[in-house]
């Protein structure tokens, strides 16, 4: 059955590298947080907003166990369930 | 014999082979390299993407992508799980030698690891010279060590539990692998274990020449082992009171064996077990 459906609203996931709660709660390490701003011979700022993006890369692996919704201190982070799927 | 042995290992171990961690194979183009053309990495990433997504969505050309990925990254980058003790034969050889912050960490788990005390990744060969000077970018650059220093780094890291993979930069630039990384690696922060096992991408990491075996009578059911196989192989079998691994799904990284207080675990050639000659 498909994978539940993640979505990040990133005007309130600005500075993932930072905070980086849900990439360390997670069970399944579904996320990805990457680097957007590259500027040669400088490091990425973690507190520069925007500077990183969380990333969904293994959607496959996520069981909806909803820690990473719980954990997020700015309710960035949405998860449904794909209507096609049965309960996982 | 695996196919890079068989290619570029002139009667030795491919990653034992000094040729193919010769200078002059660092950042060689490719034939028939034009410089605006889509490089390797965005290619990659695109079909990771994709291919991710159709797994997750179950889509018809999940098997497709899967091939397509596999051979892109069989001949750019491939990763195979090397055991301790060729660690340690392969540091003898390639200069210089460095530890760094793990990409992988970084990615997965945001690690932000900023010194030789927190490093947890090896680099390999004179690419580590330019990421020398670019130290901001890359948290305090490089810490470059000793052979005797990275040999007692690779004992402490594998003490800690992590595995040992090599990472190949271009296995056709200039018609060579060049061996530029040695990860410390373990699931599920390491991106080439997890597409290996949760994604089935084969030369993500190919299996090492060995494959672990234990003696049924020296093995006492400490279960010291149990905790430091990466692939599921080993368990601790309830009714015979001993270790037991599974040597189909046996990656031959060496944790069990470097572990074993009775040394009842021993790496034996894969070459020697006829129906796993082959299974990489």
């Amino acid at each position: 059955m498909p994978a539940p459906k993640i979505a990040i609203d990133y005007d309130k996931c600005t500075t993932p590298f930072d905070c980086k709660k849900c990439l360390q709660i997670c069970p399944q390490g579904v996320f990805w947080v990457l680097p957007v701003k590259n500027v040669k011979f400088q490091e990425t700022d973690p507190k520069e907003p925007g500077a990183w993006k969380l990333t969904v890369q293994y959607r496959a692996l996520c069981p909806n166990c909803g820690k990473c919704v719980e954990v997020c201190p700015v309710e960035a982070i949405t998860i449904t369930m794909n209507d096609k799927g049965k309960k996982r | 014999m695996c196919e890079y042995c068989d290619k570029y290992g002139e009667g030795t171990l491919w990653y034992l082979n000094p040729k193919n961690y010769g200078r002059q194979l660092y950042r060689r183009r490719r034939p028939g390299y034009v410089p605006d053309a889509v490089s390797y990495r965005q290619q990659r990433d695109k079909l990771w993407t994709e291919y991710f997504e159709a797994v997750a969505d179950e889509k018809e050309n999940v098997e497709e992508l899967r091939q397509e990925l596999d051979s892109l990254v069989r001949s750019e980058e491939p990763c195979q799980v090397v055991p301790l003790n060729d660690c340690l034969q392969l540091v003898e050889i390639a200069q210089p030698i460095v530890s760094m912050s793990c990409i992988c960490r970084k990615q997965m788990r945001a690690a932000d690891e900023r010194s030789p005390a927190e490093y947890t990744c090896t680099g390999l060969g004179v690419g580590m010279l330019k990421w020398e000077r670019w130290p901001e970018r890359y948290r305090g650059g490089v810490h470059f060590m000793s052979i005797d220093e990275a040999k007692e780094w690779l004992i402490r890291l594998d003490k800690k539990g992590m595995m040992h993979c090599v990472m190949v930069y271009g296995t056709s630039y200039g018609g060579r692998p060049f061996v530029g990384g040695l990860c410390n690696c373990d699931y599920p922060d390491c991106y080439e274990i997890r597409h290996r096992l949760d994604f089935n991408i084969t030369h993500h990491l190919l299996k090492s020449h060995y494959v672990a075996m234990i003696d049924f009578e020296l093995c006492n059911g400490c279960g010291i082992c149990a905790q430091r196989c990466q692939f599921g192989a080993l368990k601790m079998e309830n009714s015979r009171g001993k270790a037991n691994i599974d040597m189909l799904s046996c990656f031959g990284c060496g944790l069990c064996q470097t572990a074993c207080p009775r040394s009842a675990i021993t790496l034996v050639e894969r070459e020697t077990i006829p129906a796993l000659k082959e299974e990489w």
